[in-house]
């Protein structure tokens, strides 16, 4: 006799509901439709918006005139440029004011945070209240103070003047700078210079290589350095002998006219000075609490056996603390870069024509939507570049080091 | 004959008198080594200026009448103007919500007994107190505004005294007291249509501190399960929601916060239907809150990331299931571990609400920011506004990061 089993003994497989793998595609299913269709809704409305009201759309503005002055420029520039060159010269001047601010922020970062884990009570203090307090206000209001502080200097005609070269006013800094003669010997030269500083880092490393195998006293720091200025001086000699002068002349600033305007040398302007203080004290208490995080994370049998070797403070933090560190400061400091780098926007407030400030005075003669992919594109560009720089160098060092 | 062989150690002689004590100190910690007694002498000339040229500065040479004329403006803004609710008082709808938080405050107080919440609900209630006493004449500062202002102290001792002898009040109910606290402000603040005395003000005149606190709350509040969200999606298997979530936080953390604000302005009326909510402030919360959960699933992921696997192993091997794992195992665990980033993230997120200028919101910078440019006699003292308006943010951005301090100590992070 053959009995059915009972029903509820016969295994029917994992009902749909609970089944994992089953849900799981449901789900994303569910969520890409709801994302594609919300992005789809979005440009549906926008492309509405841009019909009914008669909004111009599209990138063809990008090769029409500009006809808008740009305050602070670093490459040649008249309104007379399209807007492509616009964006181009606003790009430039916020990679500018973020290169010289994170190399700034990152030496004086080092610096205060090296204070911080100081043995000396007093100045480990003085390094914790400056953390404190730049770190914890907002970098705006900063910006605004270094602003207001910097209006209140005199106008360039009644400006102090440091040493007859250095002039401080209202309008920035001037100082002696070097002007070159020509634009070929200049560069030959440039490039020369550049030469000769790689080939004095590279006999310094032969040499310390050298030292480090033999044990015999190499001077490598001294021969690199003669190396380099013994080069360096040559081809200016060269240079100078081949084209009758010499490629740079020192420039100092003199005052013209009767409001004072300085010309020649080098004008640090007001708002880059402004940005670029209020950027660089903000970031360094950042960049300053990474550093100490970083050397706390060297183990203290590193440093005891440094000292028990006889090597001297300042040797145990350069030798062996510091690139020890350095593997875990490498990434945070990589992001405060990008971070320096995104509030370089608050150049606006300051009057420097930076990346943000020039496309918002761009959506009122161009399509905002297209000016906001593109500064998107644009950030997204610099920051990738960091990233690599960045990760490039951890790579490098992780990988010589261990 | 019997010796005594029993050893009888000297009494220890105290240390040299140049080891311990003030001199002892000084020696170890400002004059170790040649180097650091100058650095010692130049730190200390240097702070000693410092502070001689700054405290006189401050005492002597500055003139704080900027900051007096702004006064009740800093915390305000301009929303008891007569632009703002013309023909009637508004001023005491922000402070009955002071007096509800207060009261609040109280209650954690009395139903933790936590040192910590003592400590705030006593600095809130006393300063709240003591700005009663401000030397206003009283046609600037009236006597019912004094008086809203002093009732936050019984308002403290009431909300303590309902915690402590009645049952009422658990912590969970603190909670939920809060959100509705939070939206009970928000509908004074706003008004209500209809009802007499609550008439509605604009959002385009709140302002001041009240402002930078109103978004911050709302960001703080809502960024953190966001974040979560976003960090658990980043992480998850599922490649269509992973990608989405690559994308959404990226393109967050990829453009500064300002740029956001200010197309937000631009694009959310072309984007939206024109019944869509497009305030300012609205529009200003919702920016900031995505952008600082997009930082926040950052910092979260790596502390789910810094997780041992076996964690989450044994939570399965114990036969919980996949939610169960990531809510109760992982991610107290990684969050506990992150403490100090979230906390470095919500500062930033107190801090980024100065941004609001960009779209025209008066918030406690920027109403600093119009008056020196709409009163140039103002010009020369706009240092002493901005550094008031520093110290008031330095007040607040601090004391976050004293509780996470405190938060951390109590949960033992590090010593595990």
């Amino acid at each position: 006799m053959i009995t059915q089993p009972p029903r509820a003994l016969t295994y029917q497989g994992i009902p749909v509901w609970r089944h994992a793998q089953i849900i799981q595609w449901a789900a994303q299913i569910v969520s890409a439709t709801v994302a594609v269709a919300l992005v789809l809704w979005l440009f549906a409305n926008i492309g509405n918006a841009i019909q009914e009201r008669e909004i111009p759309y599209g990138f063809s503005f990008l090769s029409r005139e500009y006809q808008t002055p740009i305050g602070e420029h670093f490459i040649p520039y008249e309104s007379s440029d399209t807007f492509l060159y616009a964006f181009t010269v606003a790009v430039t001047n916020t990679v500018v004011v973020s290169v010289i601010g994170v190399i700034l922020a990152t030496l004086l970062g080092i610096f205060i945070g090296v204070a911080r884990l100081s043995t000396n009570w007093i100045v480990a203090k003085l390094a914790m209240v400056y953390i404190d307090f730049f770190r914890n206000v907002p970098l705006l209001v900063q910006l605004l103070f270094w602003f207001y502080i910097m209006l209140a200097l005199p106008p360039p005609r009644e400006g102090y003047v440091i040493g007859g070269q250095l002039y401080v006013n209202n309008a920035g800094i001037s100082l002696p700078w070097a002007s070159a003669t020509g634009l070929a010997p200049a560069l030959v030269w440039t490039l020369l210079a550049v030469a000769a500083v790689v080939a004095g880092a590279l006999i310094h490393r032969r040499l310390t290589r050298r030292e480090i195998r033999t044990g015999q006293a190499s001077y490598p720091l001294l021969a690199g350095c003669a190396a380099a200025l013994l080069i360096g001086v040559v081809s200016w000699l060269v240079v100078s002998a081949a084209t009758g002068e010499a490629p740079f002349l020192a420039s100092s600033p003199e005052p013209q006219g009767r409001f004072g305007r300085l010309t020649g040398g080098y004008t640090v302007r007001a708002g880059l000075l402004v940005l670029l203080i209020g950027l660089v004290m903000y970031t360094a208490s950042f960049i300053a609490e990474i550093v100490r995080a970083g050397i706390q994370s060297v183990g203290r049998g590193q440093i005891e056996a440094a000292r028990a070797l006889g090597l001297s403070q300042l040797n145990t933090l350069r030798q062996v603390t510091f690139p020890q560190a350095l593997r875990v400061i490498i990434p945070p400091l990589i992001s405060q870069c990008l971070n320096l780098t995104k509030n370089s926007s608050l150049g606006a407030v300051v009057g420097y024509t930076d990346l943000t400030n020039v496309a918002i005075t761009m959506t009122q003669t161009a399509p905002a939507v297209s000016i906001f992919i593109l500064i998107m594109v644009a950030y997204l560009a610099i920051s990738l570049t960091w990233s690599l720089v960045g990760n490039l160098y951890n790579w490098r060092i992780g990988t010589s080091s261990r | 004959m019997a010796v005594n062989l029993e050893y009888t150690p000297a009494e220890p002689l105290p240390p040299p008198r140049s080891e311990i004590g003030a001199i002892g100190w000084a020696r170890a910690n400002l004059f170790s080594a040649w180097y650091n007694g100058v650095l010692t002498v130049v730190a200390a000339l240097v702070s000693i200026l410092v502070l001689w040229f700054g405290l006189k500065w401050v005492f002597i040479a500055a003139d704080w009448t900027v900051v007096v004329e702004l006064g009740g403006r800093f915390i305000l803004g301009q929303y008891n103007t007569e632009a703002a609710c013309p023909g009637q008082n508004c001023f005491w709808r922000p402070q009955v919500s002071l007096l509800l938080v207060t009261a609040l405050l109280g209650m954690a107080w009395g139903t933790s007994g936590n040192p910590m919440a003592r400590t705030i609900a006593l600095l809130v209630g006393g300063v709240a107190a003591a700005l009663a006493f401000l030397p206003y004449r009283l046609e600037t500062m009236g006597l019912d505004v004094r008086l809203l202002l002093l009732a936050n102290l019984p308002a403290l001792a009431a909300g303590w005294a309902l915690a402590r002898y009645t049952s009422l009040i658990t912590l969970g109910r603190v909670v939920m007291l809060g959100v509705a606290v939070f939206v009970i402000t928000l509908a004074l603040l706003r008004g209500l249509p209809g009802v007499p005395g609550l008439m509605p003000v604009s959002v385009i005149h709140w302002g001041g501190l009240m402002l930078n606190l109103l978004l911050a709350v709302a960001g703080i509040t809502l960024s953190l399960p966001i974040g979560i969200g976003l960090a658990l999606g980043r992480r998850s298997r599922l490649p269509v929601l992973k990608i989405l979530c690559v994308v959404f936080i990226e393109v967050f953390r990829g453009v500064p916060l300002i740029t956001l604000l200010f197309m937000s302005k631009v694009l959310v009326p072309l984007a939206f239907p024109d019944n869509f909510p497009q305030e300012p402030l609205f529009l200003a919360g919702v920016v900031i809150t995505l952008f600082s959960a997009a930082y926040m699933a950052e910092n979260i992921r790596g502390g789910l990331q810094a997780l041992h696997p076996g964690q989450a192993e044994a939570a399965r091997a114990l036969g919980l299931p996949g939610w169960q794992t990531t809510l109760l195992i992982s991610l107290p665990q990684a969050i506990r571990n992150v403490i100090p980033a979230i906390v470095g993230q919500f500062i930033a997120l107190f801090k980024d609400t100065s941004l609001v200028y960009i779209i025209a919101m008066q918030d406690l910078v920027n109403i600093g920011k119009v008056f020196i440019q709409g009163n140039t006699e103002y010009l020369d003292h706009a240092r002493e506004l901005f550094i008031f308006v520093a110290v008031v943010f330095w007040i607040f951005t601090y004391g976050m990061s004293w509780v996470s301090d405190r938060i951390e100590r109590n949960l033992g992070v590090g010593e595990r």
